[in-house]
Parts: structure tokens; C-alpha cells; sequence
């Protein structure tokens, strides 16, 4: 069965490549932030940090990451918490216009940012809200509660339905309930959901470019010194964006991985 | 239902605006509300609109093919020839480049594509090129490709993974060839998640601006680079509105008419 | 139930074997299979009955030995050059095809033109009397209505063999019977081989000419029906078929009839061919519960034992009794319930079990893992 062995190698270098393809943005990204050479060519350079010691000096690289940081923990609790009510109201009720109040929820990711933008910009302009980072905060949080509703759907659906019922049965109101029985159930999905909603504000850079005025979030500084020329700034701070964000989806999902398989074990 | 609140004032309003925004017109560099047509009438009546228009359709159209193409060796390796342990792995790996910033991982593109780039220098070693490779589709396409590929591998691998094998066996059985199955059979069984996957690249490349921009040279526009051209330099935001608009209406379309088609029982 | 028709046999496993890593499911097999005959095999859960089937068809690879299908040798030939149909537990109807497409898929693979695919489809849906569902979506059918399909399906290219998985195993009981009807009949009328894997006595039993029983992957007995209920040849097949009680001894007295001495006492039955046993032979004496009568009196004979009444199983005209010996062994009955309800019988109560020299059969007592 040599042909089908043979195939099979195929395929799996296939996958392979597909893997290089995705991973070297990235990879270069960290190669060419550690490389002396101002324009990004092979044979490369010599190591050297000058690149992170150059941005790590310009006060709006920091500012910018300020802005990031403080936009993305609050777009994070905020989309979590929304997408956590969509979540259980999906879960739990049944009512007429439901079908309309679930593509309202999940709507937003098709929509081109491009648009989204926009439409952002000129409604907060129109009533002067724009350029402020609530604004930002605001956008973001439209594009990112789909995702955190998403996950906890998904973990919600695990749920052994008669829990809850239980804990009716045992007194529990139904606020109660849901924050005893519910909550803690999901906790592993929505510390899942804060970590891929703080990726995806922080990495959002479309719409944060169109709405933030002067207070920049990263990637729009990014977009600004990408629309000068190559500059290898770029890599560096490329770099610290990839591990951040990085960072994040992976505990995302590593939560997830982790607890589902204790709590599996033990039988829930 | 606090979404419903919020989604309504901050998602649906916006776009609502949007509309009533094309009707508007700006005078000295000043936006006056009012209702004339004369943006859509010269929107419409402008060479360039349906160019970028037709240009951005096609663009998608092809994104979409190559893609969905592409991905599904990889995701039917996946499904079928690994064990879950990697598939799992694979999964976890595919996920993440998609949540980081795809403005970084364009611009590193750029560094491969020059002119003086990695692959041009590497095609000189053996005698080839240069090619171009940036500043026309090719470039647009790989940025495209950066975008959409992990998320349609992945859409179109979690289909591949729930088909049935006894279905697999039981065409065998009968007679149907290895290759011929994956056409006969895996692919209608899959039929849900390699939609699913096409849809979605569709809407992304469509909308996006970040490719055709930084990799794709920018001229000839396609629609998104219209609206930021039309916001940023002119100001002609209604303009840009009927722009946004029209994407909108062709988008949702194109949306409800492929998960129709997803759907559809058999008669 | 036809007798096997052909002495050529059609499939022949020979010293064939299957092993995954260290587990083995089928120990060395020799089986042959003839045209024309309807073959159960049948065992409890993992004796290897469905991992015989699935090599046959050519969905698993034997580890060792041969399988021929008409003298020709045929392990490496893949399943999708086969020409042995299967019908799956799970039926494994495409979703996406409506019925007549289903139907019509294995000549659609041997490059039918589509004019005669269509007609031979309709002839057998016509046949298996489901033509009117032609145009149907698969998800809109009963069970019975899906297994019709699956069977017009794995027929419509006229094989010379059909694999049968335990087809029956999902359906409502009485469907079951029905479709039992179904299958014989079909069996009979189109005169090609079944092979029909069950863990279903009454299923094996009712359709089949053949039956094959088997237990860790090896073939305990294979016989007709009839032979394996009133001659089980080892200590599993009589657990496993039927109601049988099983008393172990050893030869006291042999000659013409043979004195078995057991724990309960002395026991007289034939000797079957003559020189078979010896004094001092181990065995087991196997009374099928059918074969036992009831008495409130001793009978007097010598074989016959006391025991005490537990409990009774009315399953409708026959009426299972467990009755405790007085070792503490159970002991089984089978009796009509007319016969029974001329005695009353309360829990406790004490009575008599005897039965016909003749009706004893002997079973050399080997362990399983002596084969």
C-alpha cells in the first residue's frame, strides 16, 4: 500500500506548508525587530535591540499602549458581560423575535470595519462624542460581543439542564440560581471570552483609526508610521503586539481546554 | 436584555445614520443635513464607483475560490489523516495567528514580495524573476490569503471531523473510489462548513482595505479604499456613505443567499 | 430454509486471524461459506463476529491467513473492488441523496447510464414495496422504511453475497419479526448467500440455514439450528443458547448407557456412539429446560432431583420456573402454562424435576481456553 502511504505524506507536508504560510508574518516580525539593518533584506544584519530601545523611548508609542491597554480591559469586562447575557437569555428563553434578537447579537463581524468605522464616526462626531477613548471603547465593544457570546454559548450547551431546575427546586431564586449554579459553571468560558475579547479590541485597529482623534490605540500608530515608510520600528513593535495578543488567545483557550477536562473527570 | 439596548443604540443606529447620511451634503468643507439625491446620482454615474465596484466583487469572488481551494487539503489532512491528539493542536495553533494583527503580519509580507525582497532574491540564486510580486493582485491575493486561510481551515475542518466514517465505508462498499468519495460524498456531507468558510471570506476580503492597500498598491481602489479616500482627503463623507451603504446591500445579500443555499433540503 | 445448495464453498476463511496491537479479536478461523446459504453468526458483544464480517467486505485487513471468495484469493483486493454489499447497523443512508439516489448509487459506481440505473432502482424499490417513497429525503422515513432501502440498495447490483451487520438491532420488536419475514423470503427468492451477524438467538435461529456462534474471537460450534439447540458442543454454546441446565460429573459406569456421578447424585443417559467415554471421563450433562417435567410427588426414577420453587417468568404460552437444587444450584423449566396451571405452586414449595435418559446430552468438560 505504498501509493496510499505516499498520499498520505503528501497531504500531511501539505499541512505543513499551510502552517509556514500562516506563522511566518510573525516569524520575520521577531527576526527582523532584532536585526541592525534598516531595511529589511537577506542577508540580515547583526542582533541588536536598537529597534525596542527606540520605541521604548517615544512617549507616544507609550501613550499608545496606554490608550491599548486601558481600551481593551474595558472593552474585555464589558463585552464579557454582554456577551454572557446574550448567552443565557439564548440559552434559557424561548420568545417571539428571537431569530431577530440573535442576528442583531451576531451580526456585527460581517459587517466591513471599513463601514463600521464610518458609520462610527459620523454618528459620534454628529453629537461630539468621537476622538475620546470611550469612543473607541464603545465601537469595540459592538464588534467583540458576538465572540465572548459565542464562547459561553458554546459552554453553556454542555450544561446538564436540570441543575438549574434543581436549585429552583432547593429555593434558590432565579437570580440566585444563575449566579451559584450558572456562573461558576461557565467561569472557565468567560475567562475565555475576557482573553479573546481583549485580543481582538487590542489587535482592532480599523475602526479604532477612524474614531480615536488623538488618543491613539497601537495599531494606529502602526497604520500612521506604516503609511510614512518601511521602518523597522514596525517589527519592533509588531513584535510586542504579537506577543501580546498571542499571549492572550492561548490562555484563552487554554482555560477552556483545562477545565473542561477537570470538570469532565469529575463527572459534571 | 441590556445587548439589545446596546446593540440597537451603538450598532444599528450608526448604520441607520449612515444611510440618512448619504442624503446630506457638504458645503465648505461642512456637512449640512438635508435630503438630495445628488450624491447617490453622482455616485452612481461616476466610472471609477462601478469599476472599484466590479473590481472589489471579482477580487472577493476570486479570494474566495483560492482560498476555499487551499484550505482544504490541509483541513481534510486534518479531519482524516492525523490523530485527534494533533488534530486538536492543529486547532489550537490555527486559531491563534487569527486574533493577532493582521496590519503586522501584511507588512511582513512586504518584506518576502519586494522587488529586492526574500523570494525575489531567492528566485535570483536559480536564475529566475524578478517578478513582480507586489503592487498587483498577487500581493492582494497573499494578503488575503494572510486573513482568511485559518479561519476557513479551520470552519471547513470542524465539518470534515462530524462526517459520519461509517458513511465513507459504506460508499466504498459500494463501490465508489477513494478520490471519487471525497467528491461524491465527503464534500456534500462537509457541504455546511465549506460554505460557511466561502461566506466569510467573502465578507472579509470584500471589506478589507488593509491588502489591497499595503500589498495590492492601492491603485487600481477597490470599494474600501474608496471610502477612506473619500473620507480622509475629501471629506465627502455622504459620499463615502452610499459607497458604505451599497457594500452593505451587496453583502447581505450575498449572505442570505449562500445560507440559504447551505440549508436547502433536498426536494 | 433451503439446504445448501452448492458443495464448492463460495468464501472460504482459511487460518485467517486479527490482531490489534496486543489484543486479539479473531484467533485462527477456518470457515466456508456456500452459495446460496443463509449463515448467521452470531456471539456476545466483541467475540469477533462483526470484525469477520468487516474482513470479508474488506474493511479490515486479516493479520494472517486467507480469505477466498470463489477460490480466489482476495485479501488484497480493496473493499471498493469487492462485490460484497453490505447492509451497516447504523443503515448508513446518505443524507444527501433522496431514496432512488441512494438506490441508485452502487450502479451509478459500476457506470450504469442513467436511463437503466433508474429502472432497475424503481424495479426494487417496487419490490421491496416502497415505491411510492421514491422522491423522499432520507431523514423523512420510518425505521422500517429505511431498512428497506438500505437492502434495495446493497441488491440493486445483483451480488452474489450479502454482508448483513446486525441490521435488525434498532428497530421496534415487532418490526423485528417482520422484517425477519422479509429477509428469508428475499433470501429464498433471489438464491444468494447471506451472511447475517446477530447477537440475537431468535433472530439466527428464525432465518438461517447455518449458524456460526462465537466467543473470543473463535468459533465455538456451527451447525444447523436445530443441532446447536439440542447438541451444543461446548460448555459456552449451551450457556449461551437456549434455557439449559448443566451438571458436571464423571463417568462411573460406561457401556451401552453410561452412570454419571455427579455432586446431586447418580444419573443415567446414553451413550451415544459407542467407546465414546470412558470411566473416569469428565463431563457435563446438559438438560434443556424444555425437555423437563414437573412433578409434585417423586417420580421414583433415577433421574430426577428434588428443589425448591423461587420463581416463575410468564412470557405468554410458555412459563419459565427457577427452581433451587439442593446444593444451591439453579435449576430451569420450561413448561406450557396450561400444563402448570393444573398444579399451584407457591414460593418454597418443594418438588420434583425429571426427565428421559435420552433426552441428556454430553458435553466433554473443556475449559474454553483449552481450544
Amino acid at each position: 500500500m505504498s501509493k496510499g502511504a505516499s498520499k498520505n505524506l503528501l497531504l500531511r507536508g501539505y499541512v505543513v506548508l499551510v502552517f509556514i504560510f500562516v506563522f511566518t508574518p510573525i516569524v520575520t516580525s521577531f527576526i527582523f525587530s532584532v536585526n541592525s539593518d534598516r531595511f529589511p533584506t537577506i542577508p540580515l544584519g547583526h542582533f541588536t535591540t536598537h529597534w525596542y530601545e527606540t520605541i521604548f523611548a517615544d512617549p507616544d508609542v507609550w501613550d499608545a499602549f496606554r490608550v491599548s491597554g486601558i481600551v481593551s480591559i474595558t472593552v474585555a469586562t464589558l463585552s464579557t458581560f454582554i456577551g454572557f447575557c446574550t448567552a443565557y437569555t439564548d440559552y434559557r428563553y424561548k420568545f417571539t423575535g428571537k431569530a431577530l434578537y440573535l442576528s442583531l447579537a451576531l451580526l456585527p463581524p460581517t459587517i466591513p470595519l471599513v463601514i463600521m468605522g464610518l458609520a462610527m464616526l459620523a454618528l459620534l462626531a454628529r453629537i461630539n462624542m468621537s476622538g475620546e477613548i470611550y469612543s473607541i471603547v464603545v465601537s469595540h465593544v459592538v464588534l467583540c460581543s458576538p465572540f465572548a457570546m459565542a464562547v459561553i454559548r458554546m459552554r453553556l450547551a454542555q450544561i446538564n439542564p436540570d441543575l438549574e431546575s434543581a436549585a429552583w427546586n432547593l429555593g434558590a431564586s432565579n437570580w440566585r440560581a444563575m449566579r451559584e449554579v450558572i456562573v461558576p459553571f461557565c467561569r472557565p468560558a468567560i475567562a475565555s471570552a475576557f482573553c479573546l475579547t481583549a485580543a481582538v479590541s487590542f489587535d482592532e485597529f480599523a475602526v479604532a483609526w477612524f474614531v480615536s482623534g488623538l488618543n491613539k490605540t497601537v495599531p494606529v500608530i502602526i497604520l500612521e508610521i506604516l503609511q510614512g515608510n518601511t521602518d523597522p520600528q514596525i517589527n519592533a513593535i509588531g513584535s510586542i503586539v504579537f506577543i501580546t495578543s498571542m499571549t492572550l488567545v492561548i490562555l484563552a483557550q487554554l482555560i477552556l481546554m483545562r477545565k473542561t477536562i477537570n470538570q469532565t473527570a469529575t463527572g459534571i | 436584555m441590556p445587548i439589545v439596548i446596546w446593540q440597537l443604540i451603538f450598532f444599528v443606529f450608526p448604520l441607520i445614520f449612515l444611510v440618512v447620511l448619504s442624503f446630506w451634503l457638504v458645503k465648505n468643507y461642512r456637512m449640512v443635513p438635508g435630503f438630495d439625491t445628488i450624491n447617490w446620482v453622482k455616485m452612481f454615474s461616476k466610472g471609477y464607483f462601478w469599476d472599484a465596484y466590479w473590481r472589489t466583487l471579482g477580487y472577493a469572488g476570486v479570494a474566495t475560490l483560492v482560498t476555499s481551494i487551499l484550505a482544504f487539503p490541509c483541513a481534510f489532512a486534518l479531519a482524516f489523516k492525523v490523530s485527534p491528539k494533533v488534530r486538536r493542536w492543529a486547532l489550537f495553533f490555527l486559531i491563534v495567528p487569527f486574533f493577532t494583527s493582521y496590519l503586522v503580519r501584511t507588512y511582513s509580507w512586504q518584506i518576502f514580495l519586494n522587488d529586492n525582497g526574500i523570494f525575489n532574491t531567492l528566485f535570483a540564486f536559480v536564475g529566475l524573476g524578478p517578478f513582480q510580486l507586489l503592487n498587483n493582485f498577487f500581493g492582494t491575493l497573499v494578503g488575503y490569503l494572510t486573513l482568511c486561510l485559518p479561519l476557513v481551515v479551520v470552519l471547513q475542518l470542524i465539518s470534515l471531523a462530524n462526517v459520519d466514517r461509517t458513511l465513507i465505508e459504506a460508499a466504498h462498499n459500494l463501490g465508489c473510489g477513494r478520490l471519487r468519495t471525497v467528491f461524491q460524498v465527503i464534500i456534500p456531507l462537509a457541504k455546511i462548513g465549506i460554505i460557511l468558510g466561502a461566506v466569510f471570506t467573502f465578507i472579509l476580503t470584500f471589506g478589507d482595505f488593509v491588502s489591497p492597500y499595503y500589498l495590492g498598491g492601492s491603485k487600481p481602489p477597490t470599494l474600501s479604499i474608496l471610502i477612506i479616500d473619500t473620507t480622509k482627503s475629501g471629506q465627502q463623507w455622504p459620499r463615502a456613505a452610499v459607497v458604505a451603504i451599497v457594500m452593505i446591500v451587496t453583502l447581505l445579500t450575498i449572505m442570505f443567499a449562500s445560507v440559504a443555499a447551505a440549508y436547502r433540503k433536498r426536494s | 430454509m433451503s439446504d445448501s445448495s452448492s458443495s464448492r464453498p463460495l468464501v472460504t476463511f482459511d487460518g485467517v486471524s486479527k490482531r490489534y496491537g496486543d489484543v486479539t479479536a479473531v484467533h485462527t478461523m477456518n470457515l466456508e461459506i456456500y452459495e446460496g446459504e443463509f449463515l448467521a453468526i452470531m456471539g456476545p458483544s466483541g467475540c469477533g463476529k462483526t470484525t469477520s464480517l468487516r474482513m470479508l467486505a474488506g474493511l479490515e485487513e486479516p493479520s494472517d491467513g486467507e480469505i477466498r471468495l470463489d477460490g480466489q484469493r482476495i485479501n488484497e483486493i480493496s473493499s471498493v473492488e469487492r462485490d460484497t454489499p453490505m447492509v451497516w447497523q447504523s443503515l448508513a443512508l446518505f443524507p444527501f441523496l433522496n431514496v432512488q439516489k441512494n438506490v441508485e448509487f452502487g450502479l451509478k459506481m459500476r457506470q450504469v447510464p442513467a436511463e437503466e440505473r433508474q429502472a432497475r432502482a424503481r424495479k426494487w424499490l417496487e419490490r421491496m414495496e416502497i415505491l411510492e417513497l421514491a422522491e423522499r429525503d432520507i431523514s423523512q422515513l420510518s425505521g422500517g422504511q429505511k431498512q428497506r432501502v438500505a437492502l434495495a440498495r446493497s441488491l440493486v447490483t445483483e451480488p452474489r453475497i450479502l454482508l448483513l451487520d446486525e441490521p435488525l438491532s434498532a428497530l421496534d420488536a415487532n418490526l423485528v419479526i417482520r422484517m425477519q419475514g422479509v429477509l428469508s423470503r428475499l433470501q429464498k427468492e433471489l438464491g444468494i448467500t447471506f451472511v447475517y451477524v446477530t447477537h440475537s438467538q431468535s433472530e439466527a435461529f428464525a432465518m438461517s440455514d447455518r449458524v456460526v456462534i462465537m466467543s473470543q474471537g473463535r468459533i465455538e460450534q456451527l451447525g444447523s439450528p436445530k443441532e446447536i439447540y439440542r447438541s451444543p458442543a461446548s460448555r459456552f454454546v449451551a450457556d449461551f443458547v437456549g434455557a439449559n441446565n448443566i451438571l458436571s460429573g464423571s463417568v462411573s459406569q460406561a457401556g451401552d448407557s453410561l452412570e454419571i456421578e455427579t455432586a446431586l447424585g447418580m444419573f443415567q443417559c446414553d451413550a451415544g456412539s459407542k467407546d465414546a467415554h470412558h470411566v473416569g471421563d469428565s463431563l457435563d450433562m446438559v438438560i434443556s429446560a424444555d425437555l423437563v417435567q414437573i412433578s409434585l410427588d417423586d417420580p421414583g426414577t433415577q433421574n430426577s432431583l428434588q428443589c425448591r420453587f423461587i420463581s416463575e417468568e410468564f412470557v405468554g404460552s410458555i412459563v419459565t420456573l427457577f427452581a433451587e437444587l439442593q446444593d444451591g444450584s439453579d435449576f430451569k423449566i420450561q413448561t406450557r402454562q396450561r400444563d402448570l396451571a393444573k398444579m399451584s405452586l407457591e414460593e418454597g414449595d418443594s418438588f420434583f424435576v425429571f426427565w428421559n435418559a435420552t433426552d441428556a446430552h454430553l458435553i466433554s468438560a473443556r475449559r474454553p481456553s483449552d481450544a
